[in-house]
This record gives structure tokens, sequence and C-alpha cells, in this order.
């Protein structure tokens, strides 16, 4: 027993002075198996919870399912215009309710069948079953009591052209359909598995399924028959390596090629090595803590949220992203069209903040949990020590904080059911919209307990007015007017701490060429190569 | 034997040389240890460490929960001894403080472990038949989970915090405890003094706690001392993996989990609470060694 310990700690302490000397000693192999077959490993810090995209948000999930399926039309490749996918040419109505589609007529499903018409109109109706499918309630405003929310048919008008009728005009209706959680699954795969079809997904993208084992590695194949452009990879695997100086490591040993979640502590010693580089991916997200107002308690009343908000130094916190943040002040990242820019953010005043709690009966402070991820996001590189270090700053104002860790699967589940306090969250842009964080993340009419995007559980009127009329409307310059309104509500609401904006950077082994990372946090792999 | 005339009967003279014998013994013992070269220089690093606990408040040279962000990551220096950590908290400060979080969690588990596991085999090994068929047969579910993963489980059912993680590994410990002394405890019960305080009509709890355990001490002190470095080392794993000590609490086991982050870069920030965790368990792992070897009647000269 004792001898074993003795043993491991030896071990410890031998892989600390290596890891100390410096000489990492990295070695890039190119990847090529016996059969010259090419295989991207790709390095991640949590697994995908579903592979089934329209019942997910998570990004860890997406990751996949955007080498599986294709949406009706794709994002660009460096931005968020569309561009045509499943369907080549679209047109809609003057009065913007009636959408048509033409389709391909050369696609099929990785298990052989056709796409056609009639199985877009069967997927649009599976995600009309259930709450489940989360995003279509979120895209498309769907609720218990209207589940097909603003969309009101859809139906074949020919084998390969489809008519989508909305109740009311919505501008970023394009952009949303190439969202990945509208990828087509095939019906018969939906109907064979059933309960499982999370597990065995198929659909018609660059890649097909091949094998997941939870918790450790999901692998796609190259789809010989895509409609698109084939991929130069053979096979990606993605694998879970949770702890991201592990995952670093594994990369400056060649045992992975591609990985997310560096510590920005890292950049520089990548930056240094030949055989590695860094790839950042453009900023379209936002770390934020919300403040759960549906609790009775402190967080209900708004002079609390503020006080928070200026007792928290952000200046100092946004340095523990080690350069890849820039603060945050609106729900929006700046890159995004509608941007408030006058919103004046939340000065950091201990002394302010203390009256404003004192104001609300709270002068002697209170007792709070904080609840955090283990894994490190994109957009928080850094969970739980940015957590210790807003504990530290709230102690200043006699809020007394615990932090409660979970993984990201409970923390996703018990934040949507609105059992946290404070908790940290973010989000990544989906499709390029202000629409996709102000609605999804604030609006009430997504603040249901269950399955809640806006875990702050702020339920604004006002807001909610504003962000509808943004929706319908059309014109781009009036939905901007909206937005600006809308930013300057929820600041002075302060349902949430927002707290930065990242470019996260992705650490690559140099053999990977072509590789453009999206916006929207992740990209089909078939355009990317490898190099010798 | 004792170069005293023996004035008295048989059996009253046999009792003064069992108490000369015993003594002898302990002297023995006694020296033997300060013999041991690995055992003083456990001794010496259990002293340091003890003293350091003591007057942590006076030997720290910050406070050790006060961050400071901009000066995170610092290498060691005049200013901060040993670097700064993450939160730009002083390294040196924490772990100075987490000594004494160390010592309380190594003496609390196992002050657990001793008090059940003594009781528990204690009962098995005296009474026997079924009484000590049920007990043990508990002991050895409980030693057929690793460790760790026992301790992990019962965290997880009890919610992450120090005291439930002191709690976790003090019942981790317990099965130890309880087959040394059990076995202990069935020699000496065979003894001829135990049988002669049974013969005058002594009650069990009496015989068992004034006759049977005494004599059974060597075993639990040894264990004693190598189970505070056990204990020490599975605490750390627990708040490492999140489970023990919650921030900003300097425990060294949370110390190292905060900062392996910057592992490539900052190298002092997990290598000093590293340290710090192995000569814990180096000085108890020693003492105890030497312990063991001193209170083997076999090895007397």
């Amino acid at each position: 027993m004792k001898k074993r310990y003795l043993f491991m700690l030896l071990a410890v302490v031998a892989m600390i002075i290596s890891a100390c000397s410096g000489d990492t000693g990295s070695t890039s192999d190119g990847k090529e198996d016996e059969g010259g077959k090419k295989t991207l490993v790709f390095g991640r810090g949590a697994d995908s919870i579903q592979l089934d995209p329209s019942k997910v948000t998570d990004g860890e999930s997406i990751y996949v399912t955007n080498q599986i399926y294709d949406t009706l039309v794709r994002y660009e490749e460096e931005n968020t215009e569309v561009k045509a996918a499943l369907a080549t040419d679209w047109e809609v109505s003057d009065d913007g309710l009636v959408w048509t589609f033409q389709l391909r007529d050369d696609v099929k499903f990785h298990d052989g069948t056709d796409f056609a018409a009639d199985d877009v109109v069967f997927n649009f109706e599976r995600w009309t079953t259930s709450a489940e499918f989360v995003y279509y309630g979120y895209m498309f405003g769907a609720s218990e009591e209207d589940m097909g929310g603003i969309i009101e048919e859809v139906e074949a008008t020919g084998d390969h052209e489809i008519t989508i009728t909305l109740s009311e005009p919505n501008a970023p209706f394009l952009q949303t359909l190439a969202m990945p959680p509208f990828g087509m699954a095939s019906p018969e795969a939906v109907e064979e598995h059933g309960d499982d079809y999370f597990k065995n997904p198929v659909g018609t993208g660059p890649f097909v399924f091949e094998e997941w084992v939870p918790d450790d590695s999901i692998t796609v194949t190259k789809n010989d028959d895509y409609f698109g452009e084939v991929a130069k990879v053979d096979e990606v695997i993605f694998r879970v390596i949770p702890d991201n100086g592990a995952r670093f490591m594994e990369l400056q040993a060649g045992t992975i090629d591609l990985m997310t979640g560096l510590n920005p502590q890292d950049i520089g010693t990548a930056e240094g090595d030949d055989a590695l580089q860094i790839i950042r991916r453009p900023s379209m997200n936002v770390a934020y803590m919300a403040m759960n107002m549906d609790k009775e308690g402190p967080l209900a009343d708004k002079r609390v949220r503020q006080a928070i908000n200026m007792a928290v130094n952000k200046e100092e916190l946004i340095e523990l992203y080690e350069g890849i943040g820039k603060e945050a002040k609106n729900p929006i990242p700046p890159s995004l069209w509608g941007y408030n820019d006058d919103v004046e953010p939340y000065a950091y005043d201990v002394e302010k903040a203390k009256a404003l709690l004192a104001e609300a009966g709270y002068a002697d402070g209170f007792d709070i949990t904080l609840n955090t991820f283990s894994n490190p996001r994109d957009y928080m590189p850094q969970p739980k020590i940015t957590a210790q270090a807003i504990t530290e700053m709230l102690k200043a104002v006699n809020i007394n904080v615990e932090i409660v860790e979970s993984d990201w699967d409970t923390h996703l589940t018990l934040t949507e059911n609105g059992e946290h306090d404070m908790a940290f969250l973010g989000w990544t842009g989906d499709n390029g919209d202000p629409d996709n964080f102000m609605y999804v993340l604030l609006d009430k009419d997504n603040a249901t307990v269950g399955s809640a995007g806006n875990i702050a559980f702020y339920k604004s009127d006002e807001l909610h007015d504003l962000l509808k009329a943004a929706q319908v409307e059309m014109d781009q310059d009036k939905r901007t007017e909206l937005y600006l309104k809308a930013q300057e509500i929820i600041h002075e609401d302060a349902p949430w701490l927002p707290i930065a904006h990242t470019t996260p950077p992705l650490a690559a082994s140099s053999s990977i060429v072509d590789y453009v990372p999206h916006p929207t946090g992740s990209e089909p792999f078939n355009l990317l190569d490898m190099k010798e | 034997m004792s170069l005293q005339p023996i004035p008295n009967p048989e059996i009253k003279s046999k009792e003064i040389a069992e108490q000369q014998k015993s003594k002898s013994l302990g002297i023995e013992a006694l020296l033997r240890l300060l013999k041991s070269k690995t055992s003083i220089i456990g001794l010496i690093i259990i002293t340091i460490l003890i003293v350091t606990a003591i007057l942590a408040p006076f030997i720290a040279t910050h406070d050790p929960t006060t961050q400071s962000i901009p000066d995170r990551y610092q290498a060691p220096s005049g200013e901060h001894w040993l670097g700064t950590d993450e939160l730009g908290r002083d390294i040196f400060s924490r772990i100075v403080y987490g000594t004494q979080i160390s010592i309380r969690i190594g003496l609390i588990a196992v002050g657990i472990s001793m008090i059940v596991g003594v009781i528990l085999g204690a009962v098995a090994g005296y009474f026997g038949r079924w009484v000590d068929q049920i007990i043990m047969r508990v002991i050895d579910i409980m030693m057929a989970f690793p460790s760790i993963l026992l301790a992990i489980a019962l965290v997880a059912v009890l919610g992450p915090s120090l005291t439930n993680a002191m709690i976790a590994v003090g019942i981790v410990g317990v099965p130890q405890f309880a087959r040394i002394v059990r076995s202990a405890v069935l020699s000496v019960k065979e003894t001829e003094y135990v049988e002669a305080a049974r013969a005058i009509g002594g009650k069990h709890g009496r015989i068992l706690f004034r006759h049977v355990l005494p004599n059974s001490m060597a075993p639990i002190i040894v264990q004693t001392t190598l189970g505070i470095g056990t204990a020490i080392l599975d605490a750390a794993g627990l708040s490492f993996l999140g489970l023990g000590a919650q921030p900003p609490t300097p425990e060294w086991g949370a110390m190292l989990s905060d900062g392996r982050a910057a592992l490539q870069n900052a190298p002092w920030v997990v290598a000093f609470p590293g340290l710090a965790i192995f000569l814990f368990v180096l000085g108890f792992n020693l003492f105890g060694d030497g312990l063991r070897d001193a209170l083997d009647p076999k090895l007397k000269e």
C-alpha cells in the first residue's frame, strides 16, 4: 500500500520535473496509417450529449453533428452569409411569409435512401412533436401551447420543392435554417431507432457516423458520395480529454492533431513550437454570470444585481483570459451588427455597490451559491478560477459566495431547471443575428423551467415587445434601432454580469492546412487537409 | 530477569516480573527507534510540520486567500518566496496555512478510522463466532473497493466539502484498523493473564479494555502513524478532484488542481504544493516504519 503511494508520488514528481525541463520534443507524424489513411484526431474537453442536433444546444454535440448533417442552406466558410446546400435556390413572397425552396435531386442519406421534399416535411413535423427539440422552440417561438411557433405549414410542393408558410415575417429566418440544429435526418433511421436515434445519427453530410464510445471518442468516416466538396481526410476522431494541459501535451506528443480549449497560458508555448500552430476562431460569443431572478431572495432585487455588477472588477477579471478575451458590457458581441456601444458599463465601485446593497436591505450582505462547470469552454477558459476571483471580489461587499462545480452535462440540466442562484454560462452565436443572442438568452419566452435558454429567468414585457418587433421587422436599420434599445433595458435590469467576449484559440499540428474556424463555434471538416 | 530477590508468593512475583519486563521492552523500543536514522528524519519532518502549523500566522508572509490578479504566476522571488498562483496569492503562505489543514485532516480522519476500527476489530476478535463473522464480512466488502473509489462514492453521497472528505477518508481507513486489531486481540485473549482475569470473574468490557486492548497497542500505534500519511494523500486526491476542500481554502490537493493549467509555464504553482504533500507523507511513513520495527518483539536484541 504505502510503497505504491510512494511510487505514485515519485512518478508525479518526475512528471513535474520533466515538464519543467522545457524540451518537450514534439513529434508530428502526419497521421498516415498503413493504407495511407488520413485520420484527423480532434481533442476537446467534454463529450457530446446527443448526436441528434435538433435536441441539443451545446457546442460539443454540434461539433460532431456538423459533420454528419446538412441543412437546407449553409453558412459561408468565414461568415454567417448563407449559401446553397440541400436547397439550391429559394425565394420569398413580398410579405415575407411564404418561402419556397428548390432542393437538390442528387442527394442520398448515409443509409442509402434518397433525399426528397417529403423528408424535409418529416423533419419539420418531427421538431414540433415535443419540447425536447429545444432550438426549434428558441428560434421559432414554439411553446407547449403552440408547438409550431411561427411556422404555420411546411409543404412538399413538388418532388424537390418545399414551401414554408410563416404566420409572421421573420427577419433571420434564412440564417436560422443554416443552423446545425436544423440538419436533415433520415426519416427511415429516425423511425428505426426511435429513442436511440441520438446514438445512431444518419444525415447527408460530408462524414458518416461510425462509432461512439461515451466519454471517450466519436469516430466519423468520409462520405465518398457527398454532393459538396468530398472530405480530404478519411476519418475524424473526436477524443475527449478533459484536462486542458493534458490535451495540449497530447498535441505536443502528436497523438492528437487539433484541439480546442487551449489554456491561454499555453499559447506562447505553441507559437514557439515549429510543429504547432495557433488558429484563432473569430469572436462571436459571450460569457456571463446569470443571476436567477425567479428565486425569492436578494437576486430578485434589481439593486442587488446592479451592485454585484459594480463589485466585480472586470478589468482584473479579464486578465484571467490571458489576452484572448475582451470585457463584455452587452449580451451581444461587438462584432455583431446592432451592438450598442453607448451603453456605459457599471464602473467598478465597491462603495457604491455597498450603498446600493444597503438600500436594498442587505447592508450585512448575504450567502449565495455560484454554479460553475468543470470543463473549460471557448468563452471561459478557466471557469473555476474565474469563479474564485469573483467570490473574492464579492467578499468586499459582504456577499459570501459558495462555489458549486458540476460537470458540463449536470450544469446544463440544473441551470435549465433553474436550480441555481448565480451561474456561469456562455453562448456562441449560431446565425450571426442579434436575435439569436437576446431572444434566446433573455426573452421571457425562453425562461421556461426545464428548457430555459434564459437562465436568469428574466421576464421583461418591455424587452419582449422590442425583441418580437425586431423579429418581424425586415428592415435591418429599423431592427438595429430596436436592438440598441433592447440592450439599454437589459443593462438597466442587469439580469447578468456580462463577463467577456473571446477570440478562442485552437492549437493544431502544423500539418493541418486550409482550416478556417467558423465564428459560430464549429464547422464541417471536409475542407481541411493534412499534409505530410 | 530481575536481580532483585523475590520476597512474596508466586503470583505476586510473576506480576512484578511482567511489569518490569514490559517496562524494559518500552525502553528498548525507544532506543531502537532513536538508533534508526530514517525514523529520526521522519520525526524531524513531523516536528517541523507541527511547528509550522501552530505558528502559521507568524511564519506566513501574506494572507493566504487575498488575491491580486495582476500579480499572478510570478516566479519565486524575495517578495513571494515560492512565487504566486493563478490568482496572485502567495504560495508560501498558502502552503504554510495548508499545513494546519493537512494535519487536521490527518488527525481527524485517522481518529475516525481508529476509533471505529479498534472497536469493531476488538469486538470481532474477542467475541468470535457469529459476531466476528458479521463484522469481518462487512469489513471484507469495504476492502473489496479501492480506497479512493470508496472515498469518492462516499463524498458523492455526502456532498463535496472538507469535513465530508475527512469523514470519507476516515471510513475508508476503518477496515485496516479492524483487521489489525482483530488479529492482535485473537492472540492476546488466549494469554494466561486474560484467562486469569476471566477466572476471577472479570466482566467482558473490563477484560477487553483493561487487559486485552492495552496489550494490543503496538500495532495500533504503528497503523495510526502510517494511516496519517495515507489519509492526507487520499484527502488531497479528493480535493484535487474538487470533492474535498472548497476554494479558497489553501488545501494542498486543491492547490495542485487549480494550478495545473499553468504546469508548463509556471511549474512552481504545482511543484511546491506537490512537494509539501510528498514531505508530509514521507515524514509519517518513515516514522511509522521506524515505530513498527522498534515495537516488533521479534527484533529484540
